[in-house]
């Protein structure tokens, strides 16, 4: 009976433990998984967390995605980066869209910057000139 | 008298008439101008302009002739939190002795308090940059001295603050004797080569003392570096010397005193790495050498990850750090230890020549346990993994036999070392 009475709390264990939810990442304590350097620039940390629930993050989006493809055979419950326009709010990186300017730096020199949608990218880049690119182009880069 | 010796003399002769020729214009409310926009205005190439004290809101002054800028008794020129101070354009332009305040922060553009663009042979000393978002910032530009500044920041969170000194896509410049304090980075070199850094002192920044991305071939010495997030950080760069530097306080969880990444051929030496979570962590470098530094009190000493060849440690002091050395155990016949002074060496020298007799293994047992396993850290100091490394030292199993230095010294070194 006793037993009986702890499933219930060892299946919400189970479920909670298999959490793969993101996590906000801790700005200036936390190293990038690849770089090493400490994540201090919201506009362009990013994250991956697997289908397992590990969560990676990252200093910019270019370590994310050169991380990204070194693990071809991972699979990834949330690809995240940063909105530029608003910085700490993680949008779905396969559905943003990418601007790689001269004139906009980005911490590891890609000058690689995200936007929620095509319009505010196409805007920034009219105003700081670049290339506009989307999730399949830039794993193409 | 030789004809060249007379050429000289007429050389000598003919500059003080230049500088007759440039005309001192004055800033002041009761001069003939009243404000340096007005004064740049009417300025040419050459010009003195003197800023007397007092309190200058122009906005935004941008700096396109050859003009000596020079402040009088702390003149402030006020950004009022909306834009970016100084903007320099010109060549041969000297900024000296202002105080420039409140620029404000912008998520778009990365202002500062005096911006060099495109520019060559310009100078800025003796200025006193507060609340400055990024305090100077030079892009494009060469043969630049940046010296004797104070830059003061008010970062206390990381998006909101820029760096102190700022250099990208720079040659040739001079960084020394600046004062740089609460800033993301208080210096930062991307695409920078052939400069020197000596005679700085950063202090309480957020991420990083000094950090350089994609530069080659910078010196950089005589700095202190202290209570920053970490200390200085060099990655993907080539040949940066460094020497008699202090590292000092850098303690957290992602805090190095120096941190190196993909870095090649290098020589350290005659630096202090003191009170440190890790003095010195490598990945990823090659062809690097240390020698003659003092390793005092640090969590680690050094931590070397995957990835490093020809890393040689000589003649460095190890004193007092709970962990001397952390690395993998395949890097013992690629890196190497020798004629090294450990303070946790307990060997004896039997025939006396200076040298212990028995080589000193500097990756202990519970050291390899704490690599997998970081939690284990909680048991550091206890008697348990006492009796365990004392075990292991008497016949060793577990421990990598070729990470070892073959000839550690019974005394340590004496260095020439700034304190």
């Amino acid at each position: 009976m006793k037993l009986l009475t702890l499933l219930p709390f060892t299946f919400f264990l189970l479920l909670t433990a298999c959490s793969t939810e993101p996590r906000p990442i801790e700005y200036g304590n936390e190293a990038c998984f690849s770089c090493k350097m400490t994540i201090v620039d919201p506009q362009h940390a990013a994250e991956l967390v697997s289908d397992k629930g590990k969560v990676f993050v990252f200093d910019a989006i270019e370590c994310m995605v050169e991380h990204y493809k070194k693990v071809p055979d991972q699979s990834f419950a949330h690809i995240l980066v940063n909105d530029f326009h608003n910085p700490g709010a993680f949008l779905n990186a396969t559905q943003a869209s990418y601007l790689i300017s001269p004139q906009l730096p980005s911490p590891m020199g890609a000058n690689l910057q995200a936007f929620s949608n095509l319009d505010s990218a196409t805007e920034m880049q009219s105003a700081k000139g670049g290339q506009v690119l989307n999730w399949a182009s830039l794993l193409e880069k | 008298m030789t004809k060249k010796k007379l050429l000289l003399i007429l050389c000598g002769l003919s500059l003080p008439l230049q500088s007759m020729f440039a005309a001192r214009l004055e800033v002041c409310p009761s001069c003939s101008y009243q404000t340096i926009h007005s004064a740049l205005e009417n300025a040419s190439d050459g010009d003195q302009i003197i800023i007397k004290s007092g309190l200058y809101r122009e906005g935004n002054i941008q700096v396109t002739k050859s003009v000596h800028l020079l402040g009088e008794g702390w003149p402030v020129l006020d950004g009022e939190g909306q834009t970016e101070i100084l903007t320099i354009t010109a060549r041969h332009v000297l900024i000296e002795g202002l105080e420039i305040r409140n620029v404000g922060n912008s998520y778009i553009e990365d202002r500062a308090g005096i911006r060099l663009r495109n520019t060559r042979f310009c100078t800025i000393r003796n200025n006193r940059l507060v609340n400055t978002f990024f305090g100077i910032y030079l892009e494009h530009s060469a043969d630049c001295v940046i010296s004797g500044n104070e830059v003061l920041g008010e970062a206390l969170e990381e998006n909101s603050s820029g760096n102190a000194i700022h250099c990208w896509y720079c040659q040739r410049l001079t960084i020394r004797d600046n004062q740089v304090y609460r800033h993301r980075d208080g210096i930062y070199f991307e695409f920078v080569d052939n400069s020197q850094i000596f005679g700085n002192t950063s202090k309480d920044n957020l991420r990083y003392g000094l950090h350089f991305m994609f530069s080659n071939d910078d010196y950089y010495y005589e700095n202190r570096f202290i209570q920053n997030g970490a200390g200085v950080a060099v990655m993907f760069s080539k040949c940066i010397d460094m020497d008699h530097n202090i590292f000092a306080s850098n303690w957290g969880r992602a805090s190095y005193g120096l941190l190196l990444k993909e870095l090649t051929d290098t020589d350290i030496r005659n630096n202090s790495f003191r009170e440190n979570t890790i003095g010195i962590y490598v990945e990823g470098c090659s062809r690097i050498d240390y020698h003659h530094n003092e390793f005092k009190q640090n969590g680690w000493a050094l931590k070397m990850s995957g990835g490093c060849l020809d890393n040689h440690l000589q003649e460095n002091n190890f004193i007092g750090n709970s962990f001397d050395l952390s690395t993998l155990a395949s890097a013992g016949t690629e890196n190497t230890f020798d004629n090294n002074y450990w303070s946790e060496y307990s060997g004896y020298d039997l025939d006396h020549n200076g040298e212990g007799d028995i080589p000193y293994l500097p990756m202990k047992l519970f050291n390899q346990i704490v690599q997998q396993t970081p939690e284990a850290l909680i048991l550091l100091r206890s008697l348990f993994i006492d009796l365990l490394n004392f075990s292991e030292k008497v016949s060793p199993v577990f421990t990598p036999e070729n990470i070892r230095d073959l000839h550690p010294k019974m005394n340590p070194y004496t260095l020439n070392i700034r304190s």
